[in-house]
């Protein structure tokens, strides 16, 4: 059973081309894509890892870009309102003024017509009274002295006693 | 062997050979080569197939490389896959019928033994020189004899137990088909599997304790 002989040489020597064979063969090719492999999964790591970082510098980029966009809105929007806040009381004011011009007018329309009316009264007064008076005063006076007469009578009354009366 | 314990011889140039251990061994050669062949025939980035198991094979034994000899074992990876893939079809090789193991011959595992060794003291003196002679007198000059002694044990207990381990294996297939009887295959069907792990666990010791002795003379 146990019995060494040349064998022994021709079974190192076997096994030392086996192992030249195999190097060159299996181990060198599988030695090479197994360095491949762990380069290409090193290159995928280390590019999704900058890629990362450029989506997150992109993304603080337009972050910081629609705050500006937001705040410039914001000044424009407050611009406008103060412009139209200033403007409308403008125009308020100019409305005032308006009316008040407008009641001035009128209210010296008021007056010319009271005068107006004063002055008519006064005429009509002065023929009713010369008609009463012809009844009662027997003397046909003539109608120039007449109304002399009446017009210093009323002249002489109180002119406030009319302006009361408003 | 049709008789337990009788080899046939061929005469060489005045040289006795084992003509079934040779014939065995460049079977188990040539399978080798052929499952090499297989694997590096369309290299992908993701393995299948026989890439994938002579893959699973290399990067084990390079991780069990770094771990005991640091940076210098990638230079012995090649030696150590092909003696891997070669002791795992030699052992395995002797459970098909009608074929035997060449490791079931001592010259074939004491030829690879002192190779290994061979190897451990040319490297160790080639890496270390000086401090690997005075390595064995550490930690007193008198333990040289019990390192001798260890150092002539490393080849012959490496020899034996891989030689021991696979003939024993396939005497006891033969005694079982001689024993039972033809309805009663269970327990060579057991044996049978035992064996097949028996085979692979000492591929793998075979390798891992070449491996710790050539660590013990190349690590730094």
């Amino acid at each position: 059973m146990i019995e060494l002989n040349a064998t022994l040489i021709a079974q190192i020597l076997n096994f030392l081309i086996l192992v030249a064979i195999l190097r060159a063969l299996a181990y060198k090719p599988v030695a090479k894509m197994l360095q491949q492999r762990a380069d290409k999964i090193q290159e995928t790591i280390d590019k999704a890892n900058s890629d990362k970082k450029a989506a997150e510098d992109t993304l603080a980029q337009y972050k910081s870009q629609l705050a500006d966009a937001q705040k410039r809105a914001q000044e424009i929007v407050d611009k406008a309102e103060i412009t139209a806040r200033q403007e409308r009381e403008a125009l308020v004011a100019e409305t005032k003024k308006e009316i008040d011009r407008m009641k001035q007018n009128a209210q010296l329309e008021i007056q010319n017509e009271r005068d107006r009316a004063f002055d008519q009264m006064k005429a009509e007064i002065v023929s009713l009274s010369l008609a009463a008076a012809e009844k009662i005063v027997a003397k046909n006076l003539s109608s120039k002295e007449n109304d002399k007469l009446v017009s210093d009578f009323i002249s002489g009354l109180d002119k406030n006693m009319f302006e009361d009366a408003n | 062997m049709e008789h337990i314990g009788v080899r046939e011889t061929v005469q060489f140039m005045g040289l006795t050979f084992n003509w079934e251990t040779l014939c065995m061994t460049w079977l188990a050669m040539a399978i080798v080569i052929i499952i090499s062949c297989l694997a590096v025939k369309s290299l992908s980035i993701i393995p299948k197939g026989w890439q994938n198991f002579v893959e699973i094979i290399v990067v084990w034994l390079h991780g069990q490389l770094e771990n005991m000899m640091g940076k210098r074992g990638k230079m012995f990876a090649p030696f150590i896959v092909s003696l891997f893939l070669f002791l795992l079809t030699c052992n395995l090789l002797g459970l098909i019928p009608t074929l035997a193991s060449p490791t079931n011959d001592l010259n074939t595992t004491l030829g690879l033994a002192l190779l290994v060794v061979c190897m451990v003291h040319f490297f160790g003196l080639y890496f270390k020189g000086g401090h690997y002679i005075a390595h064995f007198f550490q930690p007193f000059p008198p333990f040289v004899i019990i390192n001798m002694i260890e150092e002539i044990a490393k080849p012959i207990t490496l020899a034996f137990r891989l030689f021991g381990n696979i003939l024993a294996g396939e005497i006891l297939i033969i005694v079982l088909l001689h024993l039972l009887p033809i309805w009663m295959p269970i327990p060579s069907v057991l044996w049978l599997g035992f064996s097949i792990f028996i085979s692979c666990v000492h591929a793998v010791i075979f390798t891992m304790l070449s491996m710790a002795y050539l660590g013990n003379a190349v690590k730094e």
